[in-house]
């Protein structure tokens, strides 16, 4: 009875949610189909896909100076790697030393969690200031890499540490006492049964240090990442072709959602059958 | 103190553990544990739960260490050595299958990833694989995955794949617990006759009496962090050693020797449920030890009645009936009666087990 009433005001409210949660990022899109003469506001002068091409550089000459987030987007996704890498393998390393108690994990544990709590603009200075102090240059591949692996670390951690609670030790036990090396074991019997969550420690650690923006502000130096080179356009003059620019990262990262989503449906397919195994 | 006995028919031991004892914190869980493993035996380990038992067979696999004592198989000693060289079979009560692999994989993992002497054949790992499905019934199951299975094939592909390696010794913690009622009593049977076939040890710890008494050629009795008596199951049930081992067996009153008129032994004694007899007060025939008590109620299980009493210092005892062979009076509850026994029918126990 209740529910009947009370259905449609959710399903209602939800909808609206999702609006004003993707309102910015349609008018974004629709705005990346202006014409050439149209400015960064509606009305839409002329649908076409001119910014597009303006931004892969088919347009020919424009009183707008093409965007330059060609470098910098090589440089982004370079670093989002190298800081996936890094984290995910220190998250699941970490997360693996915390399954037993060990003299001081207490602090540990706060302080690997620190990274993801403190400001990043204040971070960020903070390692601009103690690089100068060092006398070291400072570069996105240097100085951004430390501070978006302090950042994105905590995040894998936690996640592979919530993994590792779920853990049946003894499946592990089991391997051991058919003689099977720990080494064999973390490779044959742990990591297969983890690896849903380490590809979501991967995908966190991706994301975040990808548009990573306050942390890196002082510390990529010379050569600019894609968040920081999109924000120097703004400080000139927008035009709809960072829209454009806007509209193909979202299809990126979606590309990466699905890559991670089938992955995952594989993997949790097994984990369904172990979950069988647990109930009867 | 049992370590030190021999063997039968000379036949060597494969595991012996002496003194061995294990604390957590204030705790001690085992404490100074002697036991002895014959070859080609099947060692039951009966303790109720909490006794340790788990923890003693973790000691021995190898996922801990004793904080003293010697665990050691064929007289070569084994703690300290990390498990995977242990050459140790080990099965566990929640299977521990591995929920990415076949049935077939799960089974031919030890073979192949083990640390000493792999076999990199592979038609060998699957013949070897397929005679261990064999061996426990699960002939042509290989290719299923293990939640595509029901528990008691699960129980058997924990049991093949620890067999397939051909362990010095298997150990079984609780390993019909996770099954029901029917499947536990074909288990019984079918682990009995597969480790008979192969003529390894297996150690089978248990909370359940008859479960141990039914599986075991011998069955040890933990309990108190200690072994309180290792020995045939009908030496066991008919001649416990100690209170501690006759009241694991779920089938001894255990009472104060001072409680029977006409002896004034000391200590106390232990009589079966199914050697005391019921009588009303004053009718109790010469020359048999007996004491007072007050019926309580009853209890039909079938094929046998349990009868319970309260003696006169609140013990609670407890007198069997079996249903084709009916030896009480008619009981009124509340009633007082005198409760007897034959004198050779009692075990008398001195001091604390």
């Amino acid at each position: 009875m209740q529910s009947r009433a009370l259905r449609p005001v959710l399903a209602t409210y939800t909808a609206l949610f999702l609006l004003f949660l993707y309102g910015p990022m349609i008018v974004l899109a629709i705005l990346s189909f202006q014409g050439p003469e149209g400015g960064p506001q509606f009305p839409i002068q002329e649908w076409s896909v001119y910014w597009y091409k303006h931004l892969l550089g088919f347009a020919g000459t424009s009183r707008v100076s093409q965007l330059p987030v060609g470098d910098s987007l090589l440089r982004s996704i370079a670093l989002a790697f190298m800081t996936t890498v890094v984290s995910t393998v220190l998250g699941v390393m970490s997360a693996e030393a915390f399954r037993t108690r060990f003299k001081g994990s207490g602090p540990a544990f706060y302080l690997i969690i620190l990274g993801m709590m403190v400001p990043g603009v204040l971070v960020g200075l903070g390692m601009a200031l103690l690089s100068n102090t060092l006398g070291l240059s400072r570069a996105w591949w240097s100085t951004s890499f430390v501070l978006h692996v302090v950042y994105t670390y905590p995040f894998a951690f936690l996640v592979m540490l919530a993994i590792f609670n779920r853990f049946d030790r003894s499946v592990e036990e089991a391997s051991l006492s058919l003689g099977v090396s720990p080494a064999q074991t973390f490779r044959r019997v742990t990591f297969p049964i983890i690896f849903p969550g380490v590809l979501s420690a991967m995908l966190f650690s991706f994301t975040l240090s990808y548009d990573e923006f306050a942390r890196t502000l002082f510390t990529a130096g010379r050569a600019l990442t894609l968040p920081l080179a999109i924000y120097g356009t703004f400080s000139v003059e927008i035009h709809p072709n960072i829209f454009a620019f806007g509209v193909l990262t979202t299809l990126f990262s979606f590309t990466l959602l699905v890559v991670y989503g089938l992955l995952m449906k594989r993997f949790t397919a097994r984990a369904a059958r172990f979950h069988g195994q647990e109930e009867s | 103190m049992f370590a030190c006995e021999k063997s039968i028919n000379g036949e060597t031991d494969v595991l012996t553990l002496s003194r061995v004892t294990r604390r957590y914190g204030a705790n001690t869980a085992l404490d100074g544990v002697d036991l002895v493993v014959p070859d080609n035996t099947y060692m039951a380990l009966l303790g109720a739960s909490g006794a340790g038992k788990t923890t003693l067979l973790r000691l021995i696999a190898g996922f801990e260490e004793p904080d003293q004592g010697e665990i050691a198989i064929h007289g070569e000693r084994i703690d300290g050595q990390p498990p995977h060289l242990r050459d140790i079979g080990f099965v566990f009560q929640n299977f521990a299958l591995f929920p990415h692999l076949t049935v077939a994989q799960n089974v031919e993992f030890g073979l192949r990833h083990r640390a000493r002497a792999p076999i990199t054949d592979d038609a060998e790992i699957r013949a070897r694989a397929e005679a261990a499905l064999e061996l426990v019934g699960l002939a042509g199951f290989g290719h299923r995955g293990v939640g595509a299975i029901s528990g008691g094939q699960r129980q058997r592909v924990a049991l093949a794949r620890t067999l397939v390696c051909e362990p010095r010794i298997v150990l079984l913690d609780e390993p019909l617990g996770a099954l029901d009622a029917n499947l536990r009593a074909r288990m019984c049977d079918e682990l009995r006759a597969i480790r008979e076939r192969l003529k390894v040890s297996f150690l089978h710890v248990t909370g359940s009496e008859t479960e141990a008494l039914t599986m075991g050629d011998e069955v040890a009795v933990l309990a108190g962090g200690r072994i309180v008596q290792s020995d045939a199951p009908e030496m066991l049930f008919t001649a416990p050693r100690n209170a501690a081992a006759a009241r694991h067996l779920n089938a001894w009153n255990i009472f104060p020797a001072g409680l029977c008129a006409g002896g004034a032994a000391q200590g106390e004694i232990a009589v079966r449920f199914d050697q005391i007899d019921v009588s009303p007060p004053g009718a109790v025939p010469d020359g048999r030890p007996h004491l007072a008590a007050q019926y309580l109620t009853g209890e039909f299980n079938g094929p046998t009645a349990l009868s319970f009493f309260r003696a006169e210092d609140g013990t609670l005892l407890q007198v069997v009936d079996h249903l084709s062979t009916p030896r009480l009076p008619e009981l009124t509850e509340g009633a007082r009666y005198d409760l007897h026994f034959a004198p050779d029918a009692a075990r008398q126990f001195h001091g604390a087990a």
